[in-house]
């Protein structure tokens, strides 16, 4: 009897940042039938045993829901597509440094002539991995601690520590994280931190205490999250010079907010995708549960992404807020929509559109901000196929408007005060990918419709970001 | 703020004639106000009234966070914010409003001793009755503090705010007192105070000046306050001279030209 080797190349990279070039269609393992040895190819096979080597720590029970599909294969390609599969879900589940996969006839004493035995050799990660980093910005400097305990009970369960030293604030968050057995997509987190954000547009700092539990679900082609939050908030003024309507918002709040998200995404990638469709919806109810922040909080966001000639990609977006505060308490200014800036409307400095007092930007209870872009790849494609493929140039137009509502006036006094003194600004520029998970734009752009207290940023502007209009 | 910056706001300020709509911020005074922030608060109050700026005063859940120094009370004149009493004092006289201009160096000094006697006696006093005393800390300043806010905050905050004026009092020595010696440190806080007004009607005779305007707001407000027991009251009662002297700046100072009187604006707790 032959034997077949079924190795695949390298192990998948896991969740996290990836430099290069993302494989969209990721390689099929290798089969090399040697001569003089039976082709199994289009033979009936039963799959016998499954073994996976190398477990320590790990429930053998819960990896049983990861492995089950193998044992309906029919044939050899459904085996080794199976186990293709089967290795991938391992992977995610994010407990393995590397898992292989070899699929040999049965030598077992009670083998099927037809009897194949997969074994999937496994390398545990360690029980404690730990990070460093240093991070630059708004001026600070930071030193970020991270200590990550996977697997702690042997059934994927996640405990994540960060703790962030800068030189002005610091942060930190702990993270417990359990999926459900055989249903990776179906989880549960619960959260706890300490964040603290300077916001100089505004002239507030915030310290946020919170904890929070959410459950992810998938529902047909949608993933839901459910959530629960409980945060403590202060705020408070960055300079004595900060104006008096940031002073008044000074003090302590607490929300006690239930949320609830969908998303349903099909493009190929969420950055610089070249084509599917993205829908994020967003709804929270704070003030139910406890707390003294009461308010129904809407937002949306819509992504098309389609393909043209030449390796064009023409994107369109459209994003919209409403923020409505129940009972007599006006809205506070830490729950309000901000609008502007290199990741959304171009042109304008950061959060620096609509209401404002002294120069510091009070944000707005609605908003609604869209764009459109073509992406092309560099003139004369430098670095095709290697580094070149990270970069595009985009020509973009995008507007937006974000105003507060004085809710009495009916529905169609809304929509009119959104579409008056639209701001909106086009322009030109470079997109940098950074992995999967960010973009750096550097962009010429030309602002308009400028209202009076909007900054703006009539130029080159440079951006970097997670989520882009 | 750099000290050129701040150089150049005061000169503004010195050029900027007061505003009809000079605002005092102070907590809640139903419902929250804490004896020690109302004597400060009062002693602002007065003293602006002695000199004749109109302010208005404005109740806020949140002043303390609102002020800059996080004490109340603070006045928001124009664009600026400064808080307590002596730095409004400054305020005021970059503005050429003063009481103390006529006193001699020997007399300015004088006062600034006495008036540092009042916030190291007095307001200490206040403070550890109020937090450190733990019949009042639990049936008075810890539900009025607490007061604007929702479980589990106002537990959370509370104790916070009474584990730092402990550790205040551990600071300067007075963790270790009794309630008996605080209210001793007053009565001899008061006999001094006695003793330096005599028969003036003011503290250097005829004009008052913010001395008079800080005694007053704590020795009014230790007066018309309820507490658990009346001890503190009765300390300051044994002083004829200062009755008197708090009378004369209520009926000089709050009396008829204001509907809501001082009495009104003093809400006993309960």
């Amino acid at each position: 009897m032959g034997t077949v080797h079924a190795r695949s190349l390298d192990p998948l990279p896991m969740t996290g940042p990836d430099f290069g070039v993302h494989g969209d269609d990721v390689e099929f393992v290798e089969v090399q039938p040697e001569s003089k040895q039976e082709v199994l190819e289009n033979k009936d096979v039963i799959v016998q045993r499954v073994h996976i080597d190398g477990l320590g720590r790990t429930k053998e029970d819960f990896l049983g829901y990861e492995i089950a599909e193998l044992f309906t294969a029919k044939n050899l390609i459904d085996v080794m597509k199976k186990a293709h599969e089967a290795r991938e879900k391992l992977l995610r589940l994010g407990i393995f440094r590397q898992v292989e996969v070899v699929i040999d006839t049965c030598q077992e004493e009670d083998a099927l002539p037809n009897g194949l035995d997969v074994t999937f050799e496994v390398k545990e990660m360690r029980r404690l991995t730990g990070s460093y980093n240093t991070m630059v910005g708004n001026n600070e400097g930071s030193m970020v601690l991270g200590l990550k305990l996977p697997n702690l009970f042997g059934r994927a369960e996640k405990l994540t520590f960060q703790f962030s030293y800068g030189t002005k604030e610091t942060s930190y968050g702990l993270s417990f994280f359990k999926p459900q057995p055989g249903y990776f997509e179906r989880n549960f987190a619960i959260n706890l931190y300490k964040v603290t954000g300077q916001f100089p547009w505004s002239s507030l700092r915030e310290t946020d205490r919170g904890i929070s539990t959410e459950i992810n679900f998938p529902i047909w082609k949608t993933n839901h999250t459910l959530k629960w939050e409980g945060v403590w908030r202060e705020l408070g003024c960055l300079a004595r010079t900060a104006s008096f309507a940031i002073r008044e918002e000074s003090g302590h709040s607490l929300k006690s907010s239930i949320s609830h998200a969908m998303v349903i995404d099909t493009r190929n990638s969420t950055i610089l995708p070249r084509q599917g469709f993205l829908l994020k919806v967003n709804q929270e109810l704070a003030g139910y549960t406890g707390g003294d922040a009461s308010f129904l909080k809407e937002d949306i966001e819509i992504q098309l992404n389609r393909r043209l000639f030449w390796d064009s990609v023409f994107s369109a977006s459209l994003w919209g807020g409403l923020l409505i505060p129940i009972g007599e308490k006006p809205s506070c200014i830490a729950d309000r929509f901000y609008l502007g800036g290199p990741t959304s409307v171009r042109g304008f400095s950061m959060y620096s559109i609509g209401p404002q007092s002294e120069g510091d930007y009070l944000g707005g209870e609605a908003y609604w901000a869209g764009g459109v872009h073509l992406y092309t790849p560099l003139p004369f494609r430098p670095g095709r196929g290697g580094f070149g493929d990270l970069f595009r140039t985009h020509f973009f137009l995008n507007a937006g408007n974000l105003c507060n509502l004085n809710y009495g006036e009916g529905p169609h006094a809304h929509l009119q005060k959104l579409a008056e003194c639209i701001r909106w600004s086009y322009g030109a520029g470079i997109v940098l990918r950074l992995g999967n998970i960010a973009r750096l734009e550097l962009n010429y752009c030309i602002p308009m419709g400028v209202q009076s207290g909007d900054r703006i940023c009539d130029g080159v502007q440079f951006g970097a970001g997670i989520r882009f209009l | 703020m750099s000290l050129a910056a701040e150089a150049f706001v005061s000169q503004i300020a010195a050029v900027e004639p007061w505003p009809e709509n000079a605002t005092l911020y102070q907590p809640l005074k139903d419902d929250q106000i804490l004896l020690s922030d109302h004597a400060s608060s009062l002693a602002v109050q007065a003293y602006l009234r002695m000199c004749t700026l109109p302010v208005q005063v404005a109740c806020r859940a949140n002043a303390e966070y609102m002020s800059p120094s996080g004490k109340v009370p603070f006045i928001h004149v124009g664009n600026q914010v400064v808080s307590e009493l002596g730095p409004i004092v400054q305020f005021t006289k970059a503005k050429g409003h003063s009481l103390s201009d006529g006193l001699n160096e020997v007399q300015k000094a004088e006062m600034k001793a006495y008036m540092e006697l009042v916030n190291s006696m007095l307001l200490t006093a206040e403070l550890y009755i109020l937090w450190c005393d733990e019949n009042t800390a639990k049936q008075i300043t810890v539900p009025r503090y607490s007061t604007p806010y929702p479980w589990p905050l106002n537990h959370i905050l509370a104790y916070q705010k009474q584990w730092e004026v402990k550790r205040k009092m551990k600071a300067i020595g007075w963790a270790g007192k009794t309630i008996d010696q605080v209210y001793e440190d007053v009565s001899q806080c008061c006999q001094a105070l006695s003793q330096r007004l005599g028969t003036q009607p003011y503290f250097f005779n005829k004009q008052p000046t913010e001395l008079d305007a800080l005694v007053f707001g704590h020795l009014f407000t230790i007066l018309t306050t309820e507490l658990t027991s009346d001890a503190l009251a009765e300390r300051v009662k044994n002083y004829s001279n200062l009755l008197s002297f708090c009378q004369r700046i209520e009926k000089n100072y709050f009396g008829d030209n204001d509907s809501s009187s001082i009495v009104g604006r003093i809400s006993p707790f309960s």
